[in-house]
């Protein structure tokens, strides 16, 4: 039970990797762009000769600001799909579309029970967010995650289900955006009802951190931390840094409430003082552990991946460590570890609590306007001078936080063998497919077009058969009549065994027979569109000048008699052999007597010039192609001295051959009498 | 699974002929037929890659059977390359 929630936990953490990999980037872009569009900033270096609004310069900083900040706003959203298709076992795209529609569901639900009570104004205060432009109850990337579990969960239960004759349109993966809204209906309702005595819980704790001093500074960075990963901190923070819950302030006759506005009138008014630290207690505490911590776990992790991962792993945790380092933004590098090792996350949360607590007693006051990143210590701390800001203090603490993190990562993962980025194990999905990827390999190689038509073929065409299904190892099929059904046909095509019991076979493949089992319906299903996949007639045109003979007239059993497959022969006037169609070169004989060549369509055709004539072991033969080579209709082939080869006492009745007559119903003549290379002389049906 | 090798004597090796009268008598079994010169392998009922091999007298090939009939499949296929091959 233990490994199964683990399992399930260690999944949900790799699926949040696809929304993740985007953070970065619109940290990047939210973090620059606030930052040099932020009116403080922008008055505090004399910057507005440059950057005003309607300056170019401005421009591009608000775009990249609102670009970064829009996939900040619906990340949510973004989990909510990403979460479903991580977590789906298969038809994922269903699950992604389900998850959107879930999560638009549930929180239009939310939002029309906000109306119906009295609208936002009857809600406590920050509780709400506009969420896609719905009003609706502030839940973060919780409400997201929700979404997606819960879809998934749908998604796997239902993505098959079978209804009644009736309703069987909405069967299947169709029923699961219809089960998903219903589902999300409800639970829009509940989290209506339930969601603010979360956040009610969250406000008494803000509270209780205010009246208590440095352990207060420590409660609340660990709570904040805490709160990153249900999306909550907001909640939490948004009060303290906005409003009176974090100290007010007499500064310039105005009165200030909230940390940060504190620190931004501070900062405006220009005067000598030092910060306020009763202020910047709630933020300053970020930089250390943002700029020198995560970092130097995430290296943790790095050296603690195993070797053939380090690549893959190292190029996501270095943008994860610089976008926490530069941005503050710290999310992206949190969520590698917070599901695969819950543990670490704990122990992140409280140094990060420490973090804050001694940037209180070391009087540290550096602000900030979004989060604890390189470039707010630059602007707000750093360019203010340590006099008012203490900041040098944040390196020092820092650089030891760092060595912290590294040994105490380094040490869990290594000991407790937490599954962090590039330790978990190689799931039996992807071996799955890369198996069936050489299957698909081994088949081109062969030459053959299709396992799939092969089985089809084997099991007697399609006409033959009346249900297709499969277990564990074996197709399992009823087909019409098992007289119609090849064995042999279906062991060429993979099979172990082939077992009948009346109009029901069973072609025993192994457990890549789901995957068999998928492509042959694929097959089947294309064969009943009316675009055939593949041409059903093949024409092919005289590879010589000369007269045409029908096959049965060859002075030589072995085409007379069709041994060699289907076909007709032309008696040449000239010692040039053409190609009969577009195709590829297969195999030129060393003797040069003769080609074989694969049409586009996949004939396989042999082009023998003479009878016998392999006796001349290439003599009076000169070939003009090359095995592998591609050809056009009408290309040269081989040239050959008819005189010489007649003298030597051969004929020179050259048969074109279908080496695999077997996939056609029937090969027809098109010419009789004299032909012109080129023109048309076989139809090959199907 | 049976297989036995065999050095080809026809002077002009495993050609559309003999290739055909091949395929034609692999096709009597249930057994899948392998043929191996130097680890280059085709399937004895695919004629074109049994030409493609490009099998010449003095080579010795590897004949690969397995399936139901192999026993009965393997001694008549290895009687097919003496008297023919």
């Amino acid at each position: 039970m233990k490994d199964k929630i683990f399992g399930v936990l260690q999944r949900v953490g790799r699926s949040f990797m696809l929304p993740i990999a985007l953070l970065p980037i619109a940290g990047l872009l939210l973090g620059i762009g606030s930052s040099f569009t932020n009116a403080t900033t922008i008055e505090t270096y004399n910057l507005s000769g440059i950057i005003h609004e309607g300056s170019v310069l401005y421009a591009i900083f608000d775009i990249m600001s609102k670009t970064g900040q829009v996939i900040f706003d619906n990340l949510a959203l973004l989990f909510a799909m990403g979460v479903a298709i991580g977590m789906a076992k298969k038809e994922k795209e269903v699950a992604a579309l389900s998850g959107a529609i879930a999560y638009l569901v549930m929180n239009m639900t939310i939002s029309a029970l906000i109306e119906i009570n009295g609208g936002v104004q009857a809600m406590a205060a920050n509780s709400t967010a506009s969420v896609l432009g719905i009003t609706s109850l502030q839940m973060g990337v919780f409400g997201g995650i929700i979404v997606g579990l819960g879809v998934a969960a749908l998604h796997n239960k239902f993505y098959q289900i079978k209804l009644p004759q009736v309703l069987s349109f909405f069967g299947g993966t169709r029923f699961v955006p219809i089960i998903s809204t219903v589902v999300y209906l409800a639970v829009g309702v509940l989290m209506f009802f339930v969601w603010p005595w979360v956040q009610t819980g969250i406000s008494k704790l803000g509270t209780l951190v205010l009246n208590s001093g440095y352990a207060g500074s420590w409660i609340y960075g660990i709570l904040e931390r805490a709160l990153i990963p249900f999306g909550l901190h907001h909640v939490f923070y948004m009060p303290f840094w906005q409003t009176e819950l974090g100290g007010s302030a007499l500064i310039d006759g105005q009165m200030v409430s909230g940390a940060q506005n504190i620190f931004f009138a501070e900062l405006a008014s220009g005067s000598g003082e030092a910060f306020s630290v009763s202020a910047t207690r709630f933020m300053s505490g970020k930089y250390p552990f943002m700029i020198f911590g995560l970092p130097a776990a995430a290296l943790a992790m790095y050296k603690a991946a195993r070797p053939e991962k380090k690549k893959v792993v190292g190029s996501l945790l270095l943008s994860a460590a610089l976008t926490s380092m530069l941005t503050g933004i710290t999310e992206p590098l949190e969520f590698t570890f917070l599901f695969a090792a819950p543990l670490m996350y704990g122990v992140h949360c409280v140094l990060a609590g420490l973090s804050y607590m001694l940037m209180h007693i070391l009087n540290v006051g550096v602000g900030m306007t979004f989060s604890g990143g390189i470039i707010d210590l630059t602007l707000f701390g750093i360019l203010q001078g340590n006099a008012k800001t203490n900041w040098i203090w944040i390196v020092i603490v820092g650089l030891a936080y760092a060595v912290v993190y590294y040994f105490v990562f380094y040490f869990m993962i290594t000991k407790l063998n937490l599954k962090t980025p590039g330790r978990e194990p190689d799931d039996e999905e992807t071996k799955l497919y890369t198996r069936d990827d050489m299957t698909a390999k081994k088949t081109a190689e062969n030459g053959t077009d299709n396992v799939s038509a092969l089985i089809l073929k084997g099991l007697g065409g399609k006409e033959n058969l009346s249900d297709v299904d499969c277990c564990a190892t074996r197709l399992r099929v009823t087909v019409k009549s098992s007289d119609k059904v090849d064995d042999s046909l279906l062991k060429k095509s993979g099979a172990s065994g082939v077992i009948h019991k009346g109009n029901g076979v069973q072609v025993v493949y192994g457990p890549q027979v789901s995957v068999i089992k998928s492509k042959l319906e694929e097959y089947i299903s294309s064969l009943s569109s009316d675009d055939f996949a593949g041409e059903k007639e093949i024409t092919l045109c005289s590879h010589l000048n000369g007269t045409v003979v029908p096959l049965e007239s060859v002075e030589d059993a072995v085409f007379s008699q069709k041994i060699l497959g289907n076909g007709i022969a032309v008696e040449p006037s000239e010692g040039k052999l053409f190609s009969p169609c577009d195709g590829r070169i297969e195999n030129v004989f060393d003797t040069k007597h003769a080609i074989n060549l694969v049409s586009e369509d996949g004939a396989e055709i042999l082009l023998h010039i003479g009878i016998d004539t392999v006796k001349l072991d290439g003599k009076y033969f000169e070939a003009h192609v090359s095995d592998g080579q591609q050809v056009k209709k009408g290309d040269l082939l081989i040239s050959f001295d008819i005189g010489k080869i007649r003298e030597a006492g051969f004929l020179l009745t050259t048969p074109l051959i279908i080496c695999n007559s077997d996939d056609y119903s029937s090969a027809e003549a098109l010419a009789e009498g004299r032909i012109s290379a080129g023109d048309k002389l076989l139809r090959l049906s199907r | 699974m049976k297989s036995f090798t065999y050095t080809i004597k026809d002077e002009v090796g495993i050609h559309a002929r003999p290739a055909g009268l091949l395929v034609k008598k692999a096709k009597e079994f249930e057994s899948v037929i392998t043929v191996d010169r130097n680890g280059k392998t085709a399937s004895a009922t695919k004629l074109m890659a049994l030409m493609g091999l490009g099998v010449k007298c003095g080579e010795t090939v590897t004949v690969t059977v397995e399936g139901s009939d192999e026993e009965k499949a393997a001694a008549e296929m290895e009687k097919f390359f003496s008297e023919n091959l």
